[in-house]
């Protein structure tokens, strides 16, 4: 009998168990063939195709044209500026809240499922649901946020209307909806401590304070770096966001182009595929390089200690 | 007594800090809810008015007349639906045949998979997006249903669960003549109950909601899902957000339910799905 | 049904687990397959039930070769140590799996499933679940699970293994009579020799993937093949002493000491052996051979177990408590026929 580095097991003399596996994985492969594999395959190929038209599938040249020509794009160049904006304000304010939160309920209290409930509801709602709700909110002449802020004087704010101020909208709204998932991870993250660890620490005296910050937080390092990392790349990719709040306009001047209005713009609109691929491949360097970064550091932090 | 006291402010505090974090997490929901049944001229009061007058279900009569919001509605159900049964059947015979058949690079494959989880979806669009134009998809329901059919990330889950299950009770069931097929039928999956109702739930969560890629594929109006509906309506709807409001209610509301009804398994679910991320 | 098994041997990569392996098991016969951990006994069990392939050799079930058969053609009953009931399913649903496979009709499949839920004494426990049962009612139905589809062998692998010393008693005479009782021709693995001796009619013994001895429980007590053989069975252990045959009398090592007996006449001058002593063939005898010191004196009863110090070496024994013996007593020691054995130093065979 032929050895084989794999053994198959269960004896059988039909020639059919050899080929069932295979069936087996058939659906589910076939899925990921079509619908991930050859995209990817096809969107790092189209991005080197330089004047790609998709109506003839026909090109110039295979060359680092289209990239060329986003790198180069001041549009694109914006469009990164906003993005990155938006992800240096969203991921840190939402991480420190939900920390807090998530601490705030970890603690044994009533009405947890009550809680629970309100906290995390954003997270199965549909984001231009809320998005339009919020749009409604921040209403400069009759919206309930001008309305409350001016209970402390302070004059009515153009939240979607004027440039200024539309990131901190948008900012308000990204950091509302991506809260309850990232507090969901924290709070998974703090019950998988050991609660011996607090008991020790109350045994040799401290408080809760000094708990928090010197045992929670540091065991609570590895949940917040995964935090960090899957909040910033999800918030590269906003759009959805952009969508209810400002009638699918990004922004009110333009002003909050980021970079998947850019690619959407890039193939919707000037049918231009190859840069909306080149495009799309360079948000994923920009991305990968960021979560290689946050890994790196985060090493570098846990072999401090 | 003193001690006893500051122990009770503490736990006052959190309460307090809790519950106002809880206010301000709900109250777009509360806003949009109330807004829904205020009149027209209510919503453009200025002060605004806290609670409708009445509750009446005139703007929802409206919105759905203004805009084939049934027709969203069913196109949704029916699209989370097939969503849903489709993901749920490769799913279960994926993470099969990668947790209990062997097969050669099996092992390897499927890490290459889990290396695969990572590619965000804008990379895919694309491709994607002209692949439905040429099967001649484009503008038809199946084209939200199809991309999604493989989900890395709901068979990784599923096959953990999957080995989890002793090899004793595969053999048994061998010996006693059961096939693959029905050991996986009437064994494998009524045991894995919890991990499949978590796939099931979060894939319908993630097809009800999902917004960018119909945007993309669908165009008329009587193919749309409810938020590109919704958003559309946004024109139409004009300068009666009331009516706006109403729309929106009916697309989140059905989702809250299922919330309210399976928090548990939805939590969890999403904390396994951040934890493998 | 009858098996045999014809140079059986199974190879994991570079690992021989079973080597070379023949026996020839009878019908209806109740076997123990039985060897220290990790000598391929529960291979050899897999390998029966089709689990896993072999590497070289036959199986044969009533003459039929059934070495490349599928597991679910062979008519075998298996029951895992850890019982693998499903358990989402009740008992009677577990129960009646096999011959639901088997698209047996729903009536006839009830009747025979409550028939043997009265065989093995759970036909109170139908409705309930596995994580309900204790582990002896798990096991039972694990046992009436493979029982239902009338199988011509029965499998168990390590059946006793997970029950408290209580249970394991009682469930040991429960399968002997289910098994009498149905007749089939059932296997067993074990690492526990007393709970083969005590049941089986045959016992198969195994060392490092190789056939040491099969027979009887008598003959594996009373006539080892081996000094493995010897060692393995009997409570409490047998006891080796080392020396050399010079002159048709066994010499200790050390030369401390010597016995000259009949048996050692025509083994070969100068031949390193172990003389094997049981501790129930040694008695006090005035005109006994053995010179032997008292070391030390357990009380059992109506026994004493006695450890006997010749020359250098120590054995046990056990003598009639009549005899009130005390320790630095010294004694004449005679051995009975029985329980005395000769093994070849390095190779364990047995020479008388």
């Amino acid at each position: 009998m032929k050895r084989q580095k794999w053994e198959r097991d269960l004896t059988s003399h039909r020639r059919f168990s050899r080929v069932e596996p295979y069936l087996y994985v058939l659906p589910f492969a076939l899925g990921i063939l079509a619908f991930t594999l050859y995209p990817v395959v096809n969107v790092v190929f189209m991005s080197f195709k330089e004047n790609y038209s998709h109506l003839t599938r026909g090109f110039t040249e295979w060359g680092v044209g289209n990239y060329e020509l986003v790198l180069n794009d001041k549009k694109f160049v914006q469009a990164i500026g906003n993005t990155l904006n938006y992800v240096l304000l969203v991921v840190p304010i939402s991480t420190s809240i939900a920390i807090v939160v998530a601490y705030l309920l970890n603690q044994k209290l009533r009405f947890s499922a009550l809680f629970q409930t309100a906290y995390f509801l954003p997270m199965v709602t549909s984001v231009t649901a809320v998005g339009l709700a919020w749009r409604l909110m921040y209403n400069e002449k009759f919206g309930i946020i001008n309305y409350l802020l001016s209970w402390f004087g302070i004059d009515p704010i153009g939240w979607l209307s004027k440039a200024q101020y539309s990131m901190a909208a948008l900012v308000i709204f990204g950091v509302w909806n991506i809260l309850p998932f990232t507090i969901i991870l924290l709070l998974s993250g703090l019950q998988n401590i050991d609660p011996q660890h607090y008991v020790a620490a109350r045994v040799d005296g401290a408080k809760s304070l000094r708990i928090f910050f010197r045992i929670t937080v540091p065991l609570l390092l590895p949940t917040i770096f995964l935090v960090l990392i899957i909040n910033t790349i999800s918030s590269f990719k906003v759009f959805s966001e952009l969508y209810p709040l400002f009638k699918g306009l990004p922004g009110p001047l333009y002003n909050l182009y980021t970079v998947v209005y850019y690619i959407r713009y890039a193939m919707v609109e000037s049918r231009k595929y190859g840069i909306a691929a080149a495009a799309a491949i360079v948000l994923f360097l920009f991305i990968f390089a960021f979560t290689m970064v946050q890994l790196f550091v985060q090493r570098k932090w846990v072999n401090r200690r | 007594m003193k001690r006893i006291g500051r122990k009770n402010v503490a736990r006052f505090f959190v309460y307090f800090a809790l519950a106002a974090g809880a206010v301000v997490m709900v109250f777009p929901f509360f806003w949009m809810f109330s807004s829904a049944f205020k009149t027209s001229t209510e919503i453009n009061k200025f002060p605004p008015q806290w609670l409708p007058g009445s509750l009446s279900l005139a703007n929802f009569k409206i919105a759905f007349e203004k805009a084939p919001f049934a027709r969203y509605f069913l196109n949704s159900v029916v699209v989370m639906a097939s969503s849903v049964a489709v993901t749920a059947f490769t799913t279960i015979l994926g993470a099969f045949a990668f947790s209990r058949l062997k097969f050669p690079g099996r092992d390897m494959l499927f890490s290459l998979l889990l290396s695969m989880m990572m590619i965000p979806f804008e990379m895919l669009v694309i491709t994607n997006y002209s692949t439905i134009v040429d099967i001649g998809l484009w503008d038809k329901l199946p084209a939200l249903i199809l991309p999604f059919t493989s989900s890395i990330f709901y068979m990784y889950i599923l096959r953990n669960f999957f080995q989890s299950v002793p090899d004793s009770l595969y053999y048994s069931a061998r010996v006693d003549g059961a096939g693959n097929w029905r050991y996986l039928w009437k064994i494998m999956v009524p045991m894995a109950r919890p991990s499949l109702v978590t796939i099931v739930l979060l894939n319908a969560l993630a097809s009800w909601n999902s917004f960018l890629w119909p945007m993309y594929v669908i165009s008329s109006t009587d193919n749309r899902t409810l938020p590109w509906g919704l958003q559309v309506f946004t024109t139409e709807a004009g300068f009666n957000p009331e009516l706006l409001m109403a729309a929106s209610t009916v697309v989140v509301l059905p989702m809250i339910a299922l919330f309210l009804f399976a928090r548990k398994s939805i939590v969890r679910g999403v904390a396994r799905g951040g934890l493998k991320g | 049904m009858r098996v045999t098994l014809d140079h059986l041997t199974k190879r994991f990569g570079d690992v021989v687990a079973v080597s070379d392996f023949s026996t020839e098991l009878g019908h209806g016969e109740l076997i123990a397959l039985l060897g220290p951990s990790g000598c391929g006994k529960s291979t050899i069990l897999n390998m029966l039930a089709g689990i896993v392939p072999a590497t070289s050799g036959k199986i044969l079930f009533d003459g039929e070769d059934a070495t490349d058969m599928p597991p679910e053609k062979r008519g075998i009953g298996l029951v895992f140590q850890n019982y693998a009931l499903y358990p989402h399913m009740t008992v009677l649903q577990n129960i009646c799996f096999p011959l639901e496979v088997q698209r047996v009709p729903k009536a006839e499949r009830l009747q025979r499933a409550e028939e043997i839920a009265k065989l093995v004494h759970v036909e109170g426990l139908l409705k309930r679940r596995p994580a309900e049962l204790s582990g002896g009612q798990q096991q039972r139905v694990a046992i009436a699970r493979a029982l239902v589809k009338n199988p011509r062998l029965l499998l168990l692998d390590e059946p006793l293994s997970n029950l408290d010393a209580r249970l394991r008693l009682e469930m040991r005479e429960e399968i002997r009579r289910i098994q009498q009782r149905t007749g089939v021709t059932t296997i067993f693995v074990t690492h526990d020799q007393e709970e083969a001796m005590s049941i089986s009619d045959r016992i198969v013994l195994m060392k490092a993937g190789a056939l040491q001895q099969s027979g009887v429980p008598q003959a594996l007590y009373h006539d080892p093949k081996n000094r493995f053989v010897a060692d393995f069975l009997g409570n409490p252990p047998i006891c080796n002493l080392p020396g050399v045959v010079r002159g048709g009398a066994f010499v200790l090592e050390d030369g401390s000491a010597s016995v000259a007996l009949p048996m050692f006449g025509g083994v070969a001058e100068g031949a390193r052996v172990s003389l094997a002593l049981r501790a129930e063939s040694a008695f006090l005898d005035p005109d006994g051979p053995l010179a032997c010191e008292v070391k030390s004196v357990y009380q059992m009863g109506k026994e004493e177990m006695a450890y006997l110090r010749f020359g250098t070496v120590e054995f046990r024994a056990y003598i009639d408590a009549e005899n009130g013996l005390k320790a630095g007593d010294r004694v004449h020691i005679a051995l009975k026929s029985r329980g005395v054995f000769v093994f070849d130093a390095e190779t364990g065979a047995r020479l008388r």
